[in-house]
């Protein structure tokens, strides 16, 4: 690629130097010879300007050659009789050299500015995601410790009750801890374009379904209603992602809004897409604005909201885009959140018939 | 209980996992082998014979696809394989060569116990011949017959061979290459959507809730799995 990008400057060059020789001899009759050296010179700096340094001195090279040749008198020959145009000839290919040079510094000057540039922001998440790491994991890890040691070496002066309930907060704190570590690495592997979406064809109704599942103790004090189209097609997506989006619109309904309000799950068709959306009665979103909500890190402002919110929205806005899809939040108008995230639908290959 | 202990072959390399493993099964009443690579383990699985085989999929010698394809060459031993969330192709991988079920890490002992003796029911049932009894509804394989709420029920033949594909590997789950390649032939392995189609028939002849089957279980991007009144 950079070879053919090179080779391409030669090309260049010599072309300019053809189109500044064509030029030079229809200026020839009425022209000073000086300007016809101007005319090659404005090609030398257009190509210092524009190429690496080799193919900007071959261009000057290549232009004094004919500028000498078929200009400087005596006309079709190399001699050089006049000393101004051997100045000339210097001036043009230390123009050469002069330009190319402060190009190739400017050119790695912005890289360098444009390498600092983007290690800041990557320093900047770096170490948003520490701080959130280290809040959310190093809670769970403290019961933890507390927890299992407390096991371990106090075991005897424990009602079997209180062992049973200091083992089940270190089993209920662990899970909740693999959910983070899975969410940080998903997102690493999401940003780092490690994940090529497994696209079969998929049932909206099912990835709700088994979602609900998997979800049925989270969500036990909300009241869930669940509207899907009956005529709902098949999509083409990657179930187990989708799932995950899904899962994570709910885990934030079910940790965002009061006990006891309504989470709507609807699955509606229009314009050619399938448009899930999950809508909820809670405090809504208050002044926080509706895109910035799938940002990384976003709401982790307040160290006291409750953990999680920093990941989940921004791995669905990943997910969905690496679908095609669009995804987005809205207010409610009775207050509440909406989030949403539409699948364009393909046409699904028919199945056989049977009677 | 009191027939012989029935013996299960752990194969992980992990120590502290094969040490809750250890407890968490014997506690339980079997008798615990351990192999720390998939070299040892293939090994163990033919002079120890044992009654089911746990293998985990991130063995650092050789895969555990590997394993479970080294055991199913001589023996239908239940494999149960332990997989973490990364590992989604190299589950299905498993499922295809032969693993009868699987569990994600990390995994509640609970959940892996009610596995193992699903697998290890499974082994010793013959299949075919029995009534499936799911709530509401009820569908005899052998004779082809379904009710629901009392009234017959009318299922087509498609319908069928799938609750039979599903019943033969009852609690277990089936992957959709194995109920394609079964049911419509090696052809149409590919054909995920015709699965979708029918399970969704299905459930909508079967389920009280489609959307939230309780016996037609969704195993998203793996298979499906029947669960019956017996064994939900």
């Amino acid at each position: 690629m950079n070879r053919w990008r090179q080779l391409a400057g030669y090309g260049v060059g010599a072309g300019l130097t053809l189109l500044c020789t064509l030029a030079g001899m229809a200026m020839a009759p009425r022209f000073d010879i000086v300007n016809i050296a101007m005319v090659y010179l404005l090609a030398v700096v257009v190509m210092a300007l524009r190429f690496a340094r080799g193919a900007a001195i071959f261009a000057a090279a290549l232009s004094v050659a004919a500028f000498d040749y078929l200009f400087v008198p005596p006309a079709g020959a190399f001699t050089i009789h006049d000393a101004q145009y051997l100045l000339t000839l210097a001036i043009m290919l230390a123009v050469a050299l002069v330009i190319s040079e402060l190009t190739a510094r400017s050119r790695r000057e912005n890289a360098a500015r444009t390498a600092l540039a983007v290690q800041a922001e990557t320093e900047r998440i770096r170490s948003t995601l520490l701080a959130s790491i280290s809040h959310d994991l190093r809670t769970p890890l403290a019961v933890m410790a507390g927890a299992s040691s407390s096991l371990a070496e106090r075991a005897e002066q424990l009602s079997a009750e209180e062992r049973r309930s200091l083992a089940q907060s270190v089993y209920a704190q662990a899970r909740d801890m693999a959910d983070q570590v899975d969410k940080v690495l998903q997102m690493t592997r999401l940003e780092m374009g490690a994940i090529t979406p497994a696209r079969d064809w998929a049932a909206i109704s099912e990835i709700v379904g088994s979602v609900l599942a998997r979800l049925r103790e989270r969500l036990s004090g909300h009241i869930l209603v669940v509207d899907i189209a009956p005529d709902a097609p098949l999509v083409r997506v990657d179930a187990g992602l989708i799932e995950q989006v899904l899962t994570n619109l709910l885990e934030n309904a079910a940790r965002h809004t009061p006990r006891g309000t309504l989470v709507h799950v609807r699955v509606v068709m229009q314009g050619g897409e399938l448009i899930v959306s999950v809508e909820d009665f809670g405090p809504g979103l208050e002044g926080r604005g509706v895109q910035r909500v799938f940002d990384k890190f976003h709401g982790r402002a307040d160290e006291s909201r409750p953990a999680g919110m920093g990941l989940g929205l921004a791995i669905c806005r990943a997910i969905v885009l690496l679908h095609g899809g669009r995804i987005w939040a809205e207010h409610m108008s009775g207050g509440g959140a909406a989030f949403r995230f539409a699948l364009s639908l393909e046409q699904v290959p028919s199945a056989p018939a049977e009677t | 209980m009191d027939e012989v202990r029935k013996s299960i072959l752990v194969i992980e390399d992990e120590p502290e996992i094969r040490r809750f493993l250890r407890a968490a099964l014997g506690a339980e009443g079997y008798k615990v082998v351990e192999a720390g690579t998939g070299r040892r383990g293939s090994i163990d699985a033919a002079v120890h014979k044992p009654d089911l085989a746990i293998v985990d999929l991130g063995l650092p010698d050789f895969d555990g696809v590997e394993v479970v394809r080294r055991i199913r060459e001589w023996s239908p031993m239940p494999v149960i394989v332990l997989s973490a969330r990364t590992q989604e192709r190299a589950k299905i991988d498993a499922l295809d060569a032969g693993a009868d079920d699987y569990v994600t890490k990390p995994f509640g002992v609970g959940e892996l116990l009610a596995r193992v003796r699903v697998a290890l029911r499974n082994a010793v049932r013959t299949a075919g011949g029995r009534v499936l009894r799911m709530g509401d509804a009820s569908v005899d394989l052998e004779s082809r017959q379904a009710w629901r709420d009392g009234q017959p029920l009318r299922l087509t033949p498609i319908e069928y061979k799938l609750l039979a594909c599903l019943a033969r590997r009852l609690s277990l789950v089936v992957t959709h290459r194995e109920l394609l390649v079964e049911v419509w032939g090696p052809t149409h392995a590919k054909d995920t959507h015709y699965l979708r189609i029918y399970m969704k028939q299905l459930r909508d002849k079967l389920e009280a809730d489609p959307v939230q089957p309780r016996y037609l279980v969704t195993e998203t991007g793996v298979g499906y799995r029947l669960l019956t009144d017996e064994t939900a």
